[in-house]
């Protein structure tokens, strides 16, 4: 678990810890740096973040479905994230997508901060009360984005140099030949980012569906190398990813047994 | 150690020392870049406006960029500050993806275009202002590698009691994340300001000699301080090349 090294006190002399009981409660101002990056660590906090990554159509958000419903029927708390899900910058991230007037620093540094503001203001706090964080993508797919639009391979790590690194980070591999199939079933017509029409590699979308989605998934299988992530063939079925999902995770988090049965409202995905 | 390069010279193989190239990459752009930088009230705004008019009364390509302007950006900026959720990381992203929009869409075209762009603050207020913030510098220096050098940063330096007067005679109230009141430095927001204002001066003063600053003296009267600024941009710069006459 590779952390940034521990930060000098801040010129308030304020604790990582909050101060003690005999803090004086008032006329201390809020002593905001300790509780935010780069000062946390990861000692500190007493959770398990737990990752999955895979392209656009590998099953992730199913199986983090899934996942949440069977550790929270073992006990334990479940906080989870996603890309373009903080309150500070989401809506925005939308909107630009909508227009697609923006270029590539900017919308990479836009999902940074997006991603920064989920961490700080959730997870970590989240972490620092025992909960498992389950992420649905994590800074690795805002990498691979950016490294496959031509970014500097050590510039889009170097952003991301403050962030946690999971327990566990999960790779569903996928074909996009498969991928195309399952999106294609979602929504009968192929959205513009999927494709990375941004990028003009054709005019004829399946291909550029396919092209694009064969350079982020090489640049995956890259990551899942330098990272150690755990590569699930994501083409199998639902229910054998995720008993192979669940084995993983019962192993890390002590759970004894991995006998699992989706609830009513979740069966329609057993499939 | 203060580039001499002219403009002339980015035309030829790169004839600079060694250290210096590992340092950062200057520009082939036929544009040029001026900036100014220093703490609030330093004078830089004024001192930049006032060249920016001898510039286009003199007839050359000029344009003028500012800081924290991108419209992309700005309603998540002002969300933020007005929850007061950003913290020195997000802070710091937000102002990032700012300047990356700027310099994609207006910095960048402008200097392969030919002209000669004035830029009130630029990275170095980043490095200078997220530092104080206790953002990482390495961290901070990653995140603007994208962005070339200037040709010339002019750092107005002014003796903080002094640039802290400016800025408090101007002004009914401190703004929150301006006064640097995120760091609980201190409840009294002019107090903390003070504090901030002096942390973000320390670490510019770090950053004179390793960028390359041109110091100039807060405390001399404007016009001679803009005398000093406008010789040293004839002399550092080809004017010929911006001309529109």
């Amino acid at each position: 678990m590779s952390q940034p090294p521990k930060e000098p006190t801040p010129p308030n002399g304020a604790d990582p810890g909050l101060g003690g009981p005999e803090a004086p409660v008032a006329a201390i101002p809020r002593p905001v740096l300790p509780r935010t990056l780069p000062a946390v660590h990861r000692d500190d906090l007493d959770g398990h973040l737990i990752v999955v990554e895979g392209t656009d159509g590998s099953g992730r958000s199913t199986q983090i479905a899934l996942l949440t419903e069977w550790l929270e029927s073992q006990g334990f708390a479940v906080q989870t994230m996603g890309l373009r899900r903080s309150a500070l910058i989401a809506k925005d991230i939308d909107a630009l997508l909508a227009r697609n007037v923006v270029t590539r620093y900017t919308l990479a540094l836009m999902y940074a901060t997006d991603f920064y503001d989920q961490l700080e203001t959730r997870i970590i706090p989240a972490l620092r009360s025992g909960m498992v964080v389950l992420a649905d993508r994590y800074f690795y797919t805002l990498i691979v984005r950016a490294v496959v639009r031509g970014i500097n391979r050590e510039y889009a790590h170097g952003i991301y140099e403050l962030a946690l690194r999971p327990d566990l980070t999960f790779f569903l591999n996928v074909r996009p030949e498969v991928t195309f199939l399952r999106e294609f079933k979602k929504e009968p017509t192929i959205s513009y980012w999927e494709a990375g029409r941004d990028m003009h590699l054709s005019d004829d979308l399946y291909e550029s569906f396919i092209h694009y989605q064969t350079l982020v998934r090489k640049e995956f299988v890259h990551l899942a190398r330098r990272h150690n992530f755990v590569t699930f063939n994501g083409e199998g079925s639902i229910r054998a990813v995720n008993a192979d999902l669940r084995r993983r995770i019962a192993d890390h988090l002590g759970i004894r047994s991995v006998r699992y049965q989706p609830s009513q409202s979740l069966v329609h995905l057993w499939r | 150690m203060t580039s001499t390069r002219s403009l002339e010279a980015t035309a030829e193989p790169n004839t600079e020392p060694a250290a210096e190239k590992a340092k950062r990459p200057t520009h082939n752009y036929p544009g040029a870049l001026v900036v100014v930088e220093g703490i609030d009230g330093s004078g830089k705004s004024t001192q930049l406006h006032l060249l920016q008019r001898w510039l286009e009364v003199g007839g050359y390509r000029t344009h003028f960029t500012e800081w924290n302007s991108s419209p992309l950006v700005a309603t998540a900026t002002k969300r933020g500050k007005r929850r007061r959720s950003l913290t020195p990381v997000t802070f710091s992203l937000i102002h990032a993806a700012d300047f990356a929009d700027r310099y994609e869409r207006q910095i960048l075209p402008l200097l392969r275009s030919g002209h000669l762009v004035l830029a009130d603050r630029y990275i170095y207020t980043a490095y200078a202002r997220d530092g104080a913030r206790g953002c990482p510098a390495a961290w901070l220096r990653n995140l603007y590698r994208f962005a070339t050098s200037p040709d010339i940063i002019f750092y107005f330096r002014a003796p903080l009691e002094i640039a802290i007067e400016r800025i408090l005679s101007g002004r009914p109230r401190l703004k929150y994340y301006e006064a640097g009141a995120d760091l609980g430095l201190s409840l009294d927001r002019v107090e903390s300001f003070r504090m901030f204002q002096g942390m973000i001066l320390e670490r510019y003063d770090q950053l004179v000699e390793p960028e390359g600053f041109v110091l100039m003296d807060g405390k001399l009267p404007v016009q001679k301080l803009q005398q000093q600024m406008r010789e040293i941009v004839s002399l550092r710069i080809n004017l010929n090349r911006f001309t529109t006459r």
